[in-house]
């Protein structure tokens, strides 16, 4: 090929902007501190490195749900522990009075007793976290969930329970609302509660109850037939012994018998033990447990307890309060085990968090970042050939016949 | 005798105007189109004396010009391709800058966006955690609007580009066909000798408009040249140049199209598709707009997205929520060029269902053009370039066709005449107008619209779930009003009015079989006992239902037939932008090493080489020199034969 004087000027003009180019990319890429700057120099890793930027964005935002999350537990899990240890010294104190020892002055002092811890039960279930939202009243978080009244405690919250996401397609209940853990609690032993009837004059006294067959009680509630609630009763039929007793419900007749003193009563799946002497015409309630809040339970104990009400009456009364504190305090173990499990899932949950997150960064680091020896050696060889072309065509352009004229 | 004078003044006469031909080389060396000259000599018949043939001297027979037709067009060709190359890749790059930083941006505040509601479902009450959402949802709003702003000004300065492009087509144009007149009177002038001047500087304005546009010449037999635009719109025809214009595009009043000055409603824009008003063209079509569209299409989405699930929940104050962000909906326009009245309206399929991922599934950032020709209705994607055949799915007040297509509802006022076209485009005007609408934290709808609550003293089993929206999107306020459902047996319930305590509604009871009544439904399972409650009421405050919808939204299909989620729509548009600009900046260099060969081909032809000029001028010297010594050898004989005589007659 014919080679013109014009022909070197811009084939050089035309490698050293190459190389100009070059060293200044290399040179921007060293300053950086990336590997690339804008998506065109490498798409695809641009693209991976900006799904990579928002899963480890999402990771950190499910860590912050997490602990947020792990707070709110802990705050009701605390909250809870106190009621449980409210629960067991009303409990003690319930079988204290329930002694059949105890004097009157002294019943005062438990019932005293008993009302501040009513009151300190109430202010629990209030409780309020760092925001003042009440963690007791469900999605009613700015209202008061639960009011006394004399009956025990209105609630005044709702059945909500809020869940945070604490990893993809993983959400985590942060609270539990005041119906699920004080109000839904059923009463006497789970299953059915035994009330003697206030105007009983015999010695009758309530004991151990229990459930022989769940499902004969179960198929006979179905049924209006052998539905409860029952109504033991003794010296029925009229003229009968007061040993002689009839279980009836609103249908009728649903067992007879004769009463041995300790001996339990068992129809329908279920037997109810009685001691003492029944008189005739002295009843007892047999009904399905319902829900009974953990402060109707404590607010009956506490009339018990002030209403001068002394031997089987007492002792009948405090021994069916016994039965509902003992359903209230495995309650609150249930809920306390509930909490513990979800917490277990959460510190899982940031354990997996954690590393999945140097994971990430440590991928991005290796799209993104830049390997300054492989770039450093570029800059190297770029900068050597540069200036040998420079060299070389201050050489080449020297080289004229006219120099020689 | 041959004459020694006359043949001695010959070779000094040519051989200064073959020094004067080199030096004029020398001093050209550098003169861009340049083509070396070269003196053609010839040497002079004998005069017949006689038997012996002694010539006569030298003549000059012309001077021609180093130049090669075939090297010329390459490098014309290759200058067009670079400089299409060099228009785009400057858009490209450009995009490639903003959507790395700005849109960059915008994928960090969409994440920061869909996390404010998720810490806002942390604490759905807290007026910190409610600003903080408002801010996000600020930040990618102005993120979008500001990548927008940012691309249409890269349109303003296309539309800059064409008009001076234009401009100096025009008047490229005009001087090649006034060269084209000089020349042809030149080489009559001399005689059919080559008017190399004039042939190179024409060369170089050829040159100049190649890099401009794609062009193709042809040879006249006269000397001139006509020259033809890709297409075969005529630029120049002998010595009469055609000019071009610009015009408005006759849907978008916006951007300019290229146009004959001599009939501007035929838009020749489409078939510019080299040089560098070819890839200012490109640029518009194939990398401003789509990036504008598929912004606009973010902005579409997320607006209805956000929109719909904020109805579906209840605000601070105890409403349902209001829209969190407002965006344009689609830019409809009849063509300026229609010759029927009908005007057209374009509107986002809403969707009827509570799933939001349907409604905008269907749209594309493509914008299409509706043609009527016939009887016929024919929708062309712009981008995709394939047509559909409409049937109309309506009628108008007008009588006009309504189409239902791609995620948008297209009214016709009247049915247009035949040969009328409309273009729609979905989501170009979303971006520049997207914007938050909410103005206050209590605006935000972070609690479900409705809960469900059963009774304390229920004495069954039945649990009830959680009630959803059960009425077409978007829901009205009365479906919030609380209703009881209340069981008169363990198979039947009815549905009371807690206010008046009315029955309105009743059912036989089937667990797990979904109860509906005043626009929602909610489930009952297990074995409720009569008189047993349940309630659906309007959600609390402290409900974080909704936020947490939100928040999954995040990952929600909504784009792309319900496949692609927003996020990823922005990663697919970062990346998108990048391999294209990569692509651009791939071919823009081997276009410039083509483009490098081709100019050295013609410099291998037609440039000056000084060594050379420098041998030949050493030679037409010493053959002046010679020339000169032969003259005075010729003074000698004829003094010797002059003073030879003297002496005789001294």
């Amino acid at each position: 090929m014919r080679i013109t004087s014009s022909m070197e000027q811009t084939l050089f003009l035309a490698e050293i902007g190459t190389l100009q180019s070059n060293q200044a990319q290399t040179q921007n890429d060293l300053s950086t501190g990336l590997a690339f700057t804008e998506p065109s120099q490498n798409p695809a890793a641009a693209g991976e490195v900006a799904q990579y930027n928002e899963a480890l964005s999402q990771s950190l935002q499910y860590t912050a749900n997490a602990n947020s999350a792990q707070t709110s537990l802990n705050t009701e899990s605390n909250a809870l522990t106190q009621v449980q240890s409210q629960l067991q010294s009303l409990y003690s104190l319930t079988v204290q009075a329930n002694s059949g020892t105890v004097s009157s002055a002294n019943l005062q002092a438990i019932a005293t007793q008993a009302q501040q811890i009513q009151s300190s039960l109430l202010a629990l279930a209030n409780t309020q976290d760092g925001s003042g939202n009440y963690i007791f009243s469900g999605y009613a978080t700015q209202t008061q969930p639960f009011t006394a009244t004399a009956t025990g405690a209105a609630y005044n919250g709702d059945q909500g329970q809020q869940q945070v996401q604490i990893a993809a397609g993983q959400t985590v209940a942060t609270g539990d609302n005041g119906s699920a853990v004080f109000n839904q609690i059923r009463s006497g032993n789970g299953t059915f509660a035994v009330t003697a009837a206030s105007g009983n004059t015999g010695s009758g006294l309530i004991g151990t109850s229990s459930v022989t067959s769940a499902s004969t009680f179960a198929t006979a509630q179905a049924s209006a037939a052998t539905a409860g609630p029952y109504t033991i009763t003794f010296g029925a039929p009229a003229g009968a012994p007061a040993s002689s007793y009839t279980v009836t419900n609103a249908a009728g007749t649903v067992a007879s018998g004769t009463y041995t003193s300790g001996q339990a009563i068992a129809f329908n799946g279920i037997q109810v033990s009685l001691s003492g002497t029944p008189a005739v015409g002295d009843s007892f309630a047999v009904a399905p447990s319902t829900n009974q809040s953990l402060f109707t339970t404590v607010q009956n104990l506490v009339n018990a307890l002030t209403s001068g009400a002394s031997g089987p009456q007492l002792s009948n009364a405090l021994s069916g309060s016994l039965a509902n504190l003992q359903q209230g305090l495995s309650q609150v173990s249930t809920f306390q085990s509930s909490i513990g499990g979800r917490l277990n899932t959460i510190t899982t949950q940031l354990s997996v968090a954690t590393s999945q997150q140097t994971q990430l960064q440590k991928s991005i680091g290796s799209l993104q970042g830049l390997d300054y020896a492989s770039a450093i050696t570029t800059l190297d060889s770029e900068n050597t050939t540069l200036s040998a072309a420079l060299q070389s065509y201050a050489q080449v352009q020297g080289l004229t016949l006219f120099k020689y004229l | 005798m041959p004459n020694i004078f006359s043949i001695t003044t010959s070779a000094l006469q040519a051989f200064q105007t073959a020094i004067a031909v080199t030096s004029n080389n020398i001093a050209n060396a550098s003169t861009p189109g340049y083509s070396e000259e070269s003196i053609n000599l010839v040497a002079n018949p004998p005069q017949s004396s006689g038997v012996l043939q002694v010539g006569d001297g030298v003549d000059i027979s012309g001077i021609s010009r180093a130049y090669s037709q075939l090297a010329v067009n390459q490098y014309n060709t290759s200058q067009s391709g670079l400089g299409q190359l060099n228009a785009l890749q400057t858009y490209t790059s450009q995009i490639d800058n903003i959507v790395g930083t700005t849109a960059g941006g915008l994928t960090t505040a969409l994440q920061s966006y869909y996390n404010a509601w998720s810490t806002l479902a942390s604490n759905p009450t807290s007026t910190a955690d409610r600003q903080a959402l408002l801010s996000q949802a600020q930040s990618v709003a102005s993120s979008i609007q500001t990548t927008n702003g940012q691309l249409q000004s890269l349109n303003t300065n296309i539309n800059n580009g064409v008009t001076s492009d234009v401009k100096q087509i025009n008047a490229l144009s005009s001087q090649i066909a006034n060269l084209n007149q000089q020349i042809v009177a030149a080489t009559g002038a001399s005689g059919g000798q080559p008017p190399n001047a004039l042939l190179d500087q024409r060369g170089s304005l050829i040159t100049s408009l190649s890099s401009l546009t794609g062009i193709t010449t042809t040879n006249n037999a006269d000397g001139s040249v006509n020259v033809f635009t890709g297409n075969g719109t005529a630029l120049v025809v002998e010595q009469q140049a055609s000019q071009l214009t610009t015009v408005a595009n006759p849907f978008n009043g916006q951007q300019l199209e290229v146009a004959t000055a001599a009939n501007p409603t035929n838009i020749i824009s489409s078939q510019l598709t080299s040089g560098d008003i070819g890839g200012l063209l490109a640029a518009r079509t194939q990398a401003v707009d789509p990036a504008i569209n598929s912004l606009g299409l973010i902005a579409t989405s997320l607006s209805q997205t956000a929109n719909s699930q904020q109805s579906l929940g209840v605000d601070l104050n105890g409403n349902l929520g209001s829209p969190l962000f407002t965006a344009a909906g689609p830019q409809a326009a009849a063509s300026g060029n229609n010759t029927g009245g009908a005007t057209v309206t374009a509107s986002l399929i809403v969707n009827n269902g509570t799933n939001n991922a349907t409604s905008t599934g269907a749209l594309t950032g493509d914008n299409y053009v509706l043609s009527y020709v016939g009887s016929a209705y024919t929708l062309t994607d712009q981008t995709t370039g394939s047509s559909q055949t409409l049937t109309p799915s309506g009628t108008t007040a007008g009588g006009g066709p309504v189409f239902n297509v791609a995620g948008v509802s297209i009214s016709l006022s009247q049915v247009p005449s035949s040969g009328d076209q409309f273009l729609i485009a979905p989501t170009a005007p979303a971006a520049s107008s997207f914007a938050v609408a909410l103005t206050g934290t209590s605006q935000i709808a972070a609690a479900g619209a409705l809960q469900s609550a059963a009774a304390d003293t229920n004495s069954g089993t039945g649990t009830i779930g959680s009630p959803a929206i059960s009425t077409p999107y978007p829901p009205a306020a009365s479906v919030l009003t609380p209703y009881n459902i209340v069981f008169t047996s363990p198979t039947a319930y009815n549905i009371v009015n807690p206010a008046t305590n009315a029955t309105v509604s009743g059912g036989t009871y089937t667990s797990g079989t979904p109860i509906s009544y005043n626009g929602w439904s909610v489930t009952i399972s297990g074995a409720p006992a009569a008189t047993d409650t349940f309630s659906v009421t309007a959600g609390s405050s402290g409900n974080n239902e909704n936020a947490l919808a939100n928040a999954s939204q995040k990952s929600l299909g909504v784009l792309q037939g319900g496949t692609t989620s927003l996020s990823s729509a922005v990663n697919a548009l970062i990346t998108g932008i990048g391999s294209q600009a990569s692509q651009v900046n791939t071919a823009q260099t081997a276009q410039s090493a083509i483009n490098t060969q081709a100019q050295q081909s013609v410099q291998s032809v037609s440039g000056v080489n000084l060594d050379t000029e420098a041998a030949n001028l050493l030679q037409y010297q010493q053959a002046y020199q010679a020339a000169a010594q032969a003259l005075t050898i010729g003074n000698q004989l004829f003094t010797t034969l002059i003073d030879s005589v003297n002496g005789t007659y001294s």
